[in-house]
């Protein structure tokens, strides 16, 4: 069975289900945790409106009426979930000329923005596994995040040319806290916070042939001679990989430091193979940006209100939009954004309606209007994720949702489309009565007019 | 102002653990577990010497927003750094400075951590403290999740 929980999306799982309990095996505890779910005490299984259990389609009418009376309605599109689902999210947002955005803006929206910027050199994960000889985890702590990552694709594993595992590969890792991974590591970069920029120019000026500046020791807090040992490393490599995760995208400098890791990928690409991969978080997060950048053509932040889509970072994504208040409905798929989101972000989804599609009690239920049960994607509904380096997997499903009221959060959304669909019908057809009941007013004729002003001035004086 | 005097100048990252992705993926959010793989602040020995011991500390960001966490000394911080796993908790302090890309200042922002005596609010409290929905009537008596 294939995971959806994390960006590696392991599709070695196998799961024993019986009534009452669930086992999972080669799971992560992460994985195991989800599959769990299938047998929760705690999960929603009826709709929910304020807090109430409603019928199915009361939820749904309730909902669409929600997204059809707002004016600037914004649909969030969250990760666990599969691409055939946010095909129908984004089809509403674009019906509704709201604004769309996913996983993606608060996690590598930068990374992202920098290969547009400066493009990325990737490979998949079995490239890595089977050749990588330096694993440098820039900002990332895999152990943490993705569990499985360093056994499955990275440095524990032994390749096909890559066969003595750990010892026929070198590992750096670039963070400021001495995380869980960095003690695996024949390197590690304790930064100070937000030089990430900095840290990858010296590499790269190293490699160029010149020596960093004399500041650069007290403004990175990295000694010459780490530095140098990294740089050397990368000119070694054969096969190299630069894992990015959030520590480059969600500190100060953001897309520019993504930008400079993507030209240290094409400088190493001088002496060796160097790529560079996002530490993706969601299962299926890369699938958003690949679902929206094929039907619309831009990655995340997309805005319909004109009626051809517009993309613009910063205005139209999630937190600035929720920050400068003028969303005034959000629809939210499979994300849990009162719990991640900053706190006025969450402020303003507290004013608003808000509908969502939730598995399990916890804060974004807390604040939302209209809660539909969510199906657990990959187990009780099949379909595609994109794992995080853009390889596309057909999750099969072995059980059914335990509600008959949807089958799938594609589903779902089709209903709630459907739903939305008959209300603008009915709405352009009550506006088309309105406009035949009122009296038919004809222009006047000039002598008319005349007559009728003579009245008038002849009243008032 | 007093309580900014006796705080303490430092940079907060925040980030996921797999004990608090396990208890977010399994469905836990409204339980103690999340609280303990959440709500807790991990402070180098040196600054938690500073600190005076805290059992608990207030974190507060440059616009006053302030949260209650558990202390923790550890050594994998450097000086002058706190982390606070993701959730609920650390995003009271982040803030939605997003040098226009869509992502919140998540890592690397400046913060005041000071010893505080209050108690660390589980997940609902937290959520009942710091956001109110605009007219939700009976929210409480209605509350039934599972059914």
């Amino acid at each position: 069975m294939t995971c959806p929980v994390c960006g590696i999306a392991c599709d070695d799982i196998e799961v024993e289900l019986d009534d009452v309990s669930v086992v999972t095996r080669n799971a992560c505890i992460m994985g195991d945790a989800k599959f769990k779910e299938l047998r929760s005490s705690h999960r929603i299984t009826k709709p929910l409106i304020e807090g109430k259990a409603a019928p199915w389609s009361e939820a749904v009418d309730k909902a669409a009426e929600f997204l059809v009376n707002a004016k600037r309605p914004f649909f969030f599109v969250g990760s666990e979930t599969t691409t055939e689902a946010m095909a129908v999210a984004i089809e509403i947002a674009e019906m509704l000329g709201g604004l769309v955005d996913g996983n993606a803006t608060i996690c590598h929206g930068p990374t992202v923005m920098a290969m547009q910027d400066v493009g990325q050199s990737g490979c998949t994960l079995g490239e890595t596994r089977n050749r990588a000889d330096l694993d440098i985890y820039w900002g990332a702590n895999p152990e943490d995040s993705h569990p499985r990552h360093l056994s499955r694709h990275s440095i524990f594993v032994r390749g096909f040319f890559a066969e003595q595992g750990r010892y026929g590969r070198k590992v750096v890792v670039v963070d400021p806290r001495r995380s869980t991974t960095a003690e695996h590591a024949d390197l590690h970069l304790q930064l100070k916070p937000g030089t990430d920029f900095e840290v990858l120019s010296a590499i790269m000026t190293i490699l160029n042939g010149f020596e960093p500046h004399e500041s650069f020791t007290e403004i990175t807090g990295i000694s010459r001679e780490d530095i140098h040992k990294a740089a050397e490393m990368v000119k070694e490599a054969r096969f190299g990989v630069i894992w990015v995760g959030l520590g480059i995208a969600s500190t100060r400098g953001k897309h520019y430091n993504a930008s400079m890791a993507m030209r240290l990928t094409q400088l190493g690409n001088k002496t060796g193979k160097f790529v560079i991969l996002a530490n993706r978080g969601h299962c299926n997060v890369t699938g958003f940006n690949q679902v929206l950048n094929w039907s619309h053509g831009f990655p995340y932040a997309v805005d319909f209100s004109t009626g051809a889509p517009r993309y613009q970072p910063g205005e139209y994504s999630c937190v600035d939009a929720l920050r400068r208040g003028e969303v005034d409905a959000l629809f939210c798929m499979c994300a849990d954004l009162a719990a991640h989101l900053p706190k006025i972000a969450v402020e303003r989804m507290c004013e608003i309606p808000v509908v969502s599609i939730e598995t399990a009690e916890g804060p974004q239920a807390f604040i939302s209007d209209v809660v539909l049960p969510g199906v657990l994607d990959a187990m009780e509904c099949e379909g595609t994720f994109y794992r995080m380096d853009n390889v596309p997997i057909y999750a099969r499903s072995f059980c059914d949702p335990p509600f008959d009221f949807t089958k799938s959060n594609e589903d779902t959304c089709t209903q709630l489309r459907d739903a939305i669909i008959q209300k603008l019908e009915a709405r352009e057809k009550a506006k088309e009565e309105a406009t035949q009941a009122k009296p038919q007013t004809t222009p006047l004729t000039d002598d008319e007019f005349g007559q009728r002003l003579d009245k008038l001035v002849s009243r008032a004086v | 102002m007093m309580q900014e005097e006796s705080g303490l100048d430092i940079i907060l990252n925040t980030g996921s653990t797999a004990f608090q992705g396990a208890v977010i993926k399994g469905g836990r959010k409204f339980t103690d577990e999340y609280t303990q793989e959440a709500a807790y602040c991990d402070i180098n020995p040196e600054d938690f010497e500073e600190l005076g011991k805290p059992w608990v500390v207030k974190v507060t960001n440059e616009y006053g927003d302030s949260v209650i966490l558990r202390a923790k000394k550890t050594d994998r911080q450097q000086r002058g750094e706190i982390w606070i796993p993701r959730g609920p908790w650390a995003n009271i302090v982040v803030t939605p400075v997003t040098e226009s890309t869509g992502s919140p200042r998540y890592k690397n922002l400046q913060v005041q951590i000071e010893k505080a005596s209050g108690p660390v609010l589980g997940p609902e409290e937290l959520m009942k403290k710091y956001y109110t929905k605009r007219a939700r009537p009976k929210w409480e008596e209605n509350r039934k999740w599972t059914a």
